[in-house]
């Protein structure tokens, strides 16, 4: 996902600059999109220490933009103490490890659908269009049944989520690994069958490594899905931890400000997230690097 | 393992090979068919015996497979799209007899019969939710996300400064997790749908830009260099070169962004719609076990993706060039 690779110190001012008129725009935005409910809020009479709408407007308990010092106060309110159970960071690290768990199902079953697809055309014809239709089945519904049946079977905790995280993310990894698996030079393979390797040596010393970077592009899109997907289970799964839970919680509850800062949270764990792969990506194949 | 599929094995060159194969195919669909409507529904009759049948349909399944494999050779048009029709009838009438052998309730799974006949009786309500999440959420999203995604990736690609300060961003974006974004936009905008058409042109807005700008960046250097000896305008040079080496691009990140559109417009609903939507139906159907119609919304949201996905691939044939 990130492609502005080279240069990286050469990007920092215009993107500190953007920032910046960003950050600059926030305010007026905010007063933008709160004026009207806090004029509203104003003529049903609701107590309030100020008089006008626009003074209101930074004020409001369910704004629908929050102002910088709502924002400030819910971080602190949300992240403190910050070994509790009830505080973000715990919940942060729930939702990250049923993520990786879910990552790492999807891998291994991504990888094992590739390899099928490879071998077998026939496989390919049969069950192509049914797992790109699985794509779009919507798995806030099937999230629910799924806890129950494999609560059923005494799967609890981490694993039913990591499941339905691994379910959304496991297509892009089959994809991007046969492609990878068929991206092997033309050239190379006919030298292998001059050398008389096996299909085995063939895939290791010649597929497996072609495919490592259309591998970890795929990876990168996963990572992001699957963190999508234990959300996702965790607002539709009877949870007790985690980011879905307290979005649900706080969408429940209207407190907006808890809301934008669970998404700042969001946001976060998903850069990291992806930053990881880049990181092993490039542990694993230092001679990509460009 | 491409090294079997010589042409001599795919033009299914052996006698009684078509004959195998719809044998196969006949037997195991036709024995499933007969399992499925032996076995009593689950919570009629005396349960039976699972043990005994469970072997009878996974032979049957079997053979149907084998007829699914044999089907799959050779490069006519059947030979294309038969294996998957096959896959889904197997798979259908496979998961009837099973549920049916196993007597599962139907509050846990129901059995594709039952969701056959909810999907019957339900579809005025039904068919109204599809409308309502397919068309004026994911499809309405879908477009103003790309319109504006595309219009973003022009100017960041005209702009140097842009590339460099935007872009960053847009990629950083992309791998929010969007649907932390829904309940803010929900709230935001409100309960009516046009808030979940923002959320869909938001999720699509982001893989859109980034697609479209690596794609108008992918021209090679040798053909703008050819362009500028040939004395084209950068009109020209854009028009002639950079769209056409873009489409590919922008074609893929259509197609992710075309699955992402349905599934978030159904998150979304998850977080206050005003009543209508698959998503309201299958949170409100969950919440009262009525498993037969969640399932039949589903059915009708994968129909829907599928769709759309097709729709994308269709496009994206008739506009690009043929690749050879």
């Amino acid at each position: 996902m990130t492609t502005a690779r080279p240069s990286r110190m050469a990007g920092l001012g215009p993107m500190l600059i953007v920032a910046l008129i960003a950050a600059a725009l926030y305010w007026p935005l905010m007063l933008a999109a709160n004026v009207g409910p806090a004029g509203r809020t104003l003529a049903s009479g609701a107590e309030l220490d100020c008089k006008t709408a626009l003074a209101c407007a930074s004020q409001l308990r369910n704004p629908v933009m929050p102002a910088p010092a709502q924002l400030a106060q819910g971080f602190t309110r949300l992240s403190t103490p910050v070994t509790s159970p009830l505080a973000l960071p715990y919940n942060v690290g729930v939702t990250a490890g049923e993520t990786l768990l879910g990552l790492l199902l999807a891998t291994v079953t991504g990888v094992g659908l590739a390899l099928l697809l490879v071998a077998s055309r026939a496989f390919e014809r049969a069950t192509l269009p049914w797992l790109v239709a699985s794509q779009t089945v919507p798995v806030v519904a099937i999230a629910p049944m799924l806890a129950v049946l494999l609560g059923q079977y005494g799967v609890q905790g981490f694993l039913p989520k990591a499941i339905i995280a691994a379910y959304i993310a496991f297509f892009p990894i089959a994809v991007g690994m046969s492609r990878g698996l068929r991206s092997a030079d033309p050239l190379h393979l006919d030298l292998m069958r001059t050398y008389h390797a096996s299909p085995a040596q063939t895939y290791r010393l010649l597929r497996f490594p072609a495919s490592l970077p259309h591998l970890f592009t795929a990876l990168k899109v996963a990572v992001t899905s699957a963190l999508v997907g234990s959300i996702v289970a965790e607002i539709s799964t009877i949870s007790f931890s985690g980011l879905g839970k307290m979005l649900a919680e706080n969408s429940r509850a209207s407190d907006t400000v808890a809301l934008w800062v669970i998404m700042g949270y969001g946001a976060v764990l998903g850069v990291t997230l992806v930053a990881l792969v880049n990181a092993l990506e490039r542990w694993v194949t230092p001679w990509s690097r460009r | 393992m491409e090294q079997t599929m010589t042409p001599a094995r795919t033009l299914a060159a052996r006698p009684g090979g078509t004959l195998l194969t719809a044998a196969a195919l006949l037997i195991g669909v036709g024995g499933l068919l007969l399992v499925a409507l032996t076995l009593p529904a689950p919570g009629e009759g005396t349960p039976p015996n699972a043990r005994a049948w469970l072997a009878g349909i996974l032979a049957l399944l079997a053979v149907g497979a084998f007829g699914v494999r044999g089907a799959a050779q050779g490069e006519s048009r059947a030979a294309r799209t038969l294996p998957a029709a096959f896959t889904l009838i197997l798979a259908v009438l496979g998961t009837e007899a099973l549920l049916r052998a196993y007597a599962v309730p139907a509050g846990l799974i129901p059995t594709p019969g039952r969701v056959l006949s909810a999907l019957w009786t339900a579809r005025t309500v039904l068919l109204q939710d599809t409308y309502t999440t397919f068309v004026l959420e994911a499809l309405l999203g879908f477009v103003a996300g790309t319109v504006l995604g595309l219009a973003l990736a022009l100017l960041v690609v005209r702009f140097r400064f842009l590339e460099r300060g935007l872009l960053p961003y847009a990629a950083l974006f992309s791998s929010i997790p969007i649907v932390a974004l829904a309940p803010v936009i929900v709230k935001a905008v409100g309960l009516d749908w046009p808030s979940k058409t923002v959320v869909v042109a938001v999720t699509v807005l982001f893989p859109v830009v980034v697609g479209a700008v690596r794609g108008l960046q992918s021209a090679s250097r040798l053909h703008l260099d050819l362009m500028h000896t040939y004395a084209a305008t950068p009109a020209q040079t854009f028009r002639d070169v950079r769209v056409p080496g873009a489409l590919p691009f922008v074609f893929g990140a259509l197609k992710v962004a075309s699955t992402l559109a349905l599934i978030s417009a159904i998150v979304a609903e998850f977080f206050g719609t005003n009543g209508h939507g698959l998503g309201f139906r299958i949170q409100i159907e969950v919440g009262r076990f009525g498993l037969d119609i969640v399932w039949a919304a589903i059915v009708l949201a994968s129909i829907a993706g599928i769709a759309f996905f097709a729709l994308v691939s269709a496009a994206e044939t008739r506009l690009l060039p043929r690749r050879s």
